[in-house]
């Protein structure tokens, strides 16, 4: 398997992401966030890295939701992951949104990913032509 | 030299995360709202407000709460300093306590004669606790401030006066005659239902007292500002053969012209700067009044959402001042149609709602019409010219208070878009089946 195939859309990409290792997530054109049920930051790819202009260094070990992208702190993004972990339920789900990347209000597309067994989650953040 | 680019390049860094980090909205824009650079906060806050899905421009994001930020801006002219200062900004009154931000408190600053900076927080939870200490204060006001006069009337267990005394002269001009009629006499004709006239007695009982203030009426017509405080009286049940004595005790209170400097302060927060109608804030401050007594004591409360058609072209073919004008009319208009009882407040941009207690669909639908046909039959005039517009009007019934202000809202949006979709200029109210189509009317609440 080679990362580089991955496509942000892709079906199942939850299990693809959870096998590749840091280095292939780094080849990816889309930025990739993990983070634990503590909502830790676990995983953050060189794509967000560089477009969030944040050093993987800082972000790693981070609550998401407070300390690293406190913009997606609400019923659109932290609330859908709340929902479906209270409900035991798989969450895929993909939806338009505006990052504050480097300060500049940025549209992307988001694809948040749960499931109740998988240790880790997921937000994919894909730049959408302007 | 790398060493200091690579300082540079960790200060910068730095610099950033303080920014992403900021536990407030920080938003730059060029004066026509453009928006140039955003924190995370400010989109975490914008963002449900968004209605394209995007966030360019500060002045589109909250114009469905916010329509006078432009004006704002346009009319200040200094080329720098403050526009507002923590302008409170009404997003939903929110009963379900959910983490949701309900309000916002907006800071506008002036950098420059092109730029501008927001400060957006979320204040939910303060104005929560100050409205408490708020309610302290009024209370307080109303014992100790310095009235002019004031006059003691005993009611019988239905609120009528039962008897007459030399004070009720004095501050109200009525005389004998008064003895017999409801509480509600000293209030402005239409400022109160039957309905109201009993919540008050009610709350004396549940709660030992019932307080209000605002315009009270004398005798001659004249108006004064007055506050009216209801106890229950000990000992009210009447004796046998004896009919209807004193059930409570209503103090009426002349507050007079030191109110003046109050009621200004009062009413930049709950007043819409353009047609000086209520705000937001006011309405859902009122209907969470209504729904609450009538979920106590029920009754229909009908919810008029009135939106002027084509209002986009109006203010492309007018500029944002004709536009202006146009929102002043419509704001005339539903001034003269409604009860001095009813709530008439814009909302939004060109968005309008009437809140209208104790009253059915029955009795909403005549009212509405009525409404379309005389905003349909007088233009207004726009640059020496008569400009025909139209309303469409979308209404809500809640019954018995269920659901709060929210759903209602919800309701008679969609209504609203009812009546748009129907070819405008026209009134629709609300049916189940108008919920099938929510989702696809929010796609095109734009194209409205």
């Amino acid at each position: 398997m080679t990362a580089t195939a991955i496509a942000f859309d892709a079906p199942d990409l939850a299990a693809h992401l959870a096998q590749c290792t840091p280095e292939q997530l780094d080849t990816l054109d889309f930025g990739v966030i993990g983070f634990g049920a503590d909502t830790q930051v676990t995983q953050y790819n060189a794509f967000e890295s560089q477009a969030a202009g944040l050093s993987p260094q800082r972000v790693l070990g981070q609550p998401l939701f407070t300390n690293v992208a406190p913009c997606m702190n609400n019923f659109m993004v932290a609330q859908r992951f709340e929902d479906a972990h209270d409900e035991r339920s798989v969450l895929d789900v993909t939806i338009d949104y505006v990052l504050t990347l480097r300060m500049r209000p940025v549209k992307v597309a988001l694809r948040l990913l749960a499931a109740p067994d998988a240790a880790t989650r997921y937000v994919l953040v894909q730049r959408q032509p302007r | 030299m790398t060493l200091d680019l690579a300082q540079l390049g960790a200060e910068h860094e730095a610099l950033m995360q303080f920014l992403y980090l900021a536990p407030i909205g920080l938003v730059q824009a060029d004066i026509h709202g453009e928006v140039a650079m955003m924190n995370p906060v400010a989109a975490q806050l914008l963002m449900p407000l968004s209605r394209n899905g995007g966030l360019d421009n500060l002045f589109v994001a909250l114009e469905g709460v916010a329509p006078e930020l432009r004006n704002l801006v346009a009319h200040h002219a200094e080329p720098s300093g403050k526009v507002c200062d923590g302008l409170h900004v009404y997003l939903s009154a929110g009963q379900d306590g959910k983490r949701v931000p309900q309000i916002l408190a907006l800071t506008l600053l002036k950098l420059d004669p092109g730029r501008m900076m927001a400060v957006i927080g979320d204040i939910t939870e303060q104005v929560r606790r100050e409205r408490r200490l708020r309610q302290n204060d009024a209370w307080l006001n109303a014992i100790l401030a310095g009235v002019k006069d004031y006059a003691l009337v005993s009611l019988d267990l239905h609120g009528r006066v039962s008897d007459w005394n030399p004070s009720i002269g004095r501050v109200t001009g009525f005389g004998p005659d008064i003895v017999g009629q409801p509480y509600t006499a000293f209030y402005p004709p239409d400022a109160m239902t039957l309905e109201h006239r009993h919540d008050r007695l009610r709350e004396a009982d549940a709660n030992g007292w019932s307080l209000d203030e605002g315009r009270r009426c004398r005798a001659d017509g004249s108006m004064y500002w007055g506050s009216a405080l209801i106890a229950p009286l000990p000992d009210r049940e009447p004796l046998p053969g004896e009919s209807g004595g004193a059930a409570y005790c209503l103090i009426l209170r002349d507050i007079g012209d030191q109110y003046g400097l109050a009621e200004r302060r009062h009413d930049d927060a709950v007043r819409d700067h353009l047609t000086g109608l209520a705000n937001r804030r006011a309405l859902f401050e009122a209907a969470e009044r209504e729904l609450g007594r009538s979920s106590i004591a029920p009754r229909p409360t009908a919810l008029l959402v009135i939106d002027a058609d084509h209002f986009k072209a109006i203010n492309d073919r007018h500029g944002h001042p004709g536009g202006d004008v146009v929102l002043r009319h419509l704001a005339g208009v539903l001034g003269e149609s409604f009860r001095e009882v009813d709530v008439i407040a814009r909302i939004g941009g060109e968005e309008f709602a009437v809140l209208l207690p104790s009253t059915d669909l029955a009795r909403a639908l005549p009212v509405a019409e009525r409404l379309r046909a005389s905003v349909a039959a007088h233009p207004v005039m726009l640059a020496g010219q008569p400009v025909h517009y139209t309303v469409s009007t979308g209404i809500a019934i809640a019954h018995d208070g269920d659901g709060g202000i929210d759903r209602l809202l919800a309701q008679a949006d969609r209504a609203l878009y009812a009546a748009k979709r129907a070819g405008r200029n026209r009134v629709d109210h609300w049916r189940s089946e108008l919920d099938a189509h929510a989702g696809r009317q929010q796609e095109n609440a734009d194209a409205a």
